[in-house]
C-alpha cells in the first residue's frame, strides 16, 4: 500500500536522489527542492520507504493516515 | 572550542544504528576538519545550518546522475586509458602513485582545473600541490610539525591559485559571459564545480579565498579519496583472489562483481577512520544516551562498519557476498549521512544496484571502473617487491604498492 509523501523544504538539500531514483514521482521545483508528483502515490509502501532511506538529509517523509512512519 | 580542551566531554559512537542517528542530528556539526582549517575552514563539510544548505543546492546542481553519465561514459574511460598506458607498456606501476595520477586526471575534470599547457610537468605541478592540500585536510593525523606544515600549505594554496585556478576562472567567465551574449551554448559550457559556483554566486557571493578552498578541497577530496579506495580494492581483490581463484573472470568481465567489491573495500576502509561531531546544542539518543551542548561526539567508524548486528559475525573480513539488511548500504556508513553524506558518492562508487537494475544504463563510478580497468591490464602483486605502509601519517594509507602488469 502506498503512503501519503511529504518533502521537508528547510531540510532538503538538492542532492536529486529521490528524483533519479524515481522521476515519475519526484521532481525538482523552481528553487530545484524536491517535490513529490502526483505520481508518488502510484509508488509502493516498499520503494516510497526505500527512497525515504536513501534521502541523505531526511527530507522525505512518510505517512499512513496522518500518522507518520519511521523508515530507519 | 579546541580538541584538546580537558573539559570537554567526549561521546564515542560505535553501533551502526546510533551513528545514523548522530549523523542525521541537526543539533551536531561538523568537527572532523577542525585542525585542518588552513584547506577546510570553510569549505562545503565544514559549514552547518543555512549557510550549507544554501552551498550544498548550488554544488548539488553539477552532482546529478545525467553528470555522472557524461563522465563516466564520455570522459573517463579515454583518461584512463591515457594515463595507464605508458605503465603497462613499461610493465608495472606503484599503484599508490599511479592512483593519485589518475584520480588527480578525473578530479580536475570535475572540479574545473584546466591544464593547457598538457605536459607531464604541468601535471606533476599540479599533483605536487594537492599532495600540500591532502596534509592539510589531514593535518590532525599528521605526525609532523602542525604549525610549519600549514604554514607550507598556506603558501601552497597561494602558489596553485596564481598558476591554476585564476586562470581557469578567467576562461569559465569569459565563456559565461559569451553564453549571456548569446554567442555559445549551455553545452558549450564546461560541466564541472568551478563552472557551477561562479554561475551561482550571486545565491553564495564566495569571496576569492573561499572559492580557492572550495576549489582545492574538491580537488584533494575527490582524488584522494578515491586514489586510497583503488589502492585498496585491488588490494583486498588480489587477495579475495588468492583463495577463491573461481572469481578470476569475474574480475574482468561482470562489473557489478567489481563495483560490489569496491564498496566492501570502502565499508573495511573509511576514508577517515571516524566521523566528529560538536552538540550545538543537548541531543537525546534513542539509546538513552543523552549528550550535552558543548560535547564531542566522535564516530568510529572503522567499529561502525564492522558492527556484528549488521554485518554478521564475519564482519571484519572481506567479503564481496556479504548479504546486507535492508536499508543498510554496502559501503557502511564510510560515505557518512545526513546533511554531510559525501556529495561525489555516486560519482565515486556508484550507484548501489537493485535487483532490476539493467547494466547498460547502470552508473558503476570511478574506482569500479578504474580497478576493473587494471584487473584487464593483468595487475599482480611484484613478490620481489611487497607494498610498505605510509609512515607520514597514522591513517592507515599505503606508502608504496608495487604491481606488474601486462
Amino acid at each position: 500500500m502506498g503512503y501519503q509523501v511529504r518533502v521537508d523544504k528547510d531540510v532538503c538539500i538538492s542532492s536529486g536522489k529521490c528524483v533519479a531514483d524515481a522521476p515519475a514521482a519526484f521532481r525538482f521545483d523552481d528553487d530545484e527542492i524536491a517535490e513529490p508528483t502526483t505520481g508518488a502515490s502510484t509508488l509502493s509502501g516498499d520503494l516510497l520507504v526505500e527512497i525515504a532511506r536513501n534521502c541523505p538529509s531526511g527530507a522525505i517523509r512518510l505517512f499512513e493516515q496522518g500518522v507518520e512512519v519511521a523508515v530507519d | 572550542m579546541t580538541t584538546t580542551d580537558p573539559i570537554v566531554a567526549t561521546f564515542t559512537i560505535s553501533s551502526f544504528e546510533a551513528a545514523k542517528e548522530v549523523y542525521r542530528q541537526k543539533d551536531l556539526r561538523q568537527a572532523l576538519y577542525d585542525e585542518g582549517e588552513v584547506v577546510m575552514g570553510d569549505v562545503l563539510v565544514n559549514l552547518h545550518g543555512d549557510e550549507h544548505r544554501k552551498r550544498r543546492r548550488v554544488e548539488n546542481r553539477i552532482f546529478r546522475r545525467e553528470t555522472f553519465d557524461h563522465y563516466e561514459r564520455d570522459l573517463f574511460p579515454q583518461v584512463t586509458e591515457v594515463t595507464v598506458a605508458p605503465y603497462v607498456a613499461a610493465g608495472g606501476v606503484d599503484l599508490v602513485q599511479l592512483g593519485h595520477e589518475l584520480m588527480l586526471n578525473l578530479a580536475a575534470l570535475t572540479a574545473g582545473i584546466d591544464r593547457p599547457e598538457g605536459t607531464a610537468e604541468e601535471t606533476r605541478r599540479l599533483y605536487d600541490y594537492m599532495q600540500w592540500f591532502i596534509k592539510g585536510a589531514t593535518l590532525a593525523h599528521s605526525t609532523e610539525d602542525k604549525p610549519a606544515l600549514a604554514a607550507r600549505i598556506q603558501r601552497a594554496l597561494e602558489e596553485w591559485d596564481e598558476e591554476f585556478l585564476k586562470p581557469s576562472v578567467a576562461r569559465r567567465k569569459t565563456a559565461l559571459a559569451a553564453l549571456e551574449a548569446g554567442e555559445i551554448t549551455e553545452n558549450d559550457l564546461p560541466r564541472d564545480i568551478l563552472t557551477t559556483l561562479l554561475r551561482g554566486n550571486d545565491e553564495l557571493a564566495l569571496p576569492a579565498f573561499a572559492l580557492r578552498r572550495e576549489i582545492a578541497f574538491f580537488l584533494l577530496a575527490s582524488a584522494h579519496t578515491s586514489a586510497t579506495a583503488f589502492v585498496r580494492s585491488i588490494d583486498h581483490i588480489l587477495g579475495w583472489l588468492a583463495d577463491h581463484p573461481e572469481d578470476a573472470e569475474r574480475v574482468t568481465g561482470d562489473p557489478m562483481f567489481v563495483q560490489r567489491c569496491v564498496h566492501e573495500t570502502v565499508r573495511l576502509n573509511p576514508s577517515s577512520p571516524v566521523g566528529m561531531r560538536w552538540a550545538l546544542a543537548p541531543v537525546s539518543l534513542k539509546s538513552g544516551t543523552e549528550i550535552p551542548q558543548g560535547s564531542k561526539v566522535v564516530i568510529d567508524l572503522h567499529a561502525v562498519n564492522r558492527d556484528p548486528e549488521v554485518f554478521g559475525p564475519d564482519a571484519a573480513e572481506f567479503n564481496p557476498y556479504r548479504e546486507l539488511p535492508a536499508g543498510v548500504g554496502p559501503f557502511g556508513l564510510s560515505f557518512a549521512a545526513g546533511i554531510h553524506v559525501c556529495i561525489g558518492q555516486d560519482l565515486a562508487a556508484g550507484v548501489v544496484p537493485r535487483a532490476d537494475t539493467a547494466p547498460e544504463e547502470h552508473l558503476f563510478g570511478l574506482v569500479p571502473g578504474a580497478v576493473r580497468y587494471m584487473f584487464n591490464q593483468g595487475v599482480r602483486r611484484d613478490p620481489a617487491d611487497p607494498p610498505q605502509r605510509d609512515a607520514q601519517t597514522q591513517r592507515p594509507y599505503w606508502g608504496t604498492y608495487p604491481a606488474l602488469l601486462g
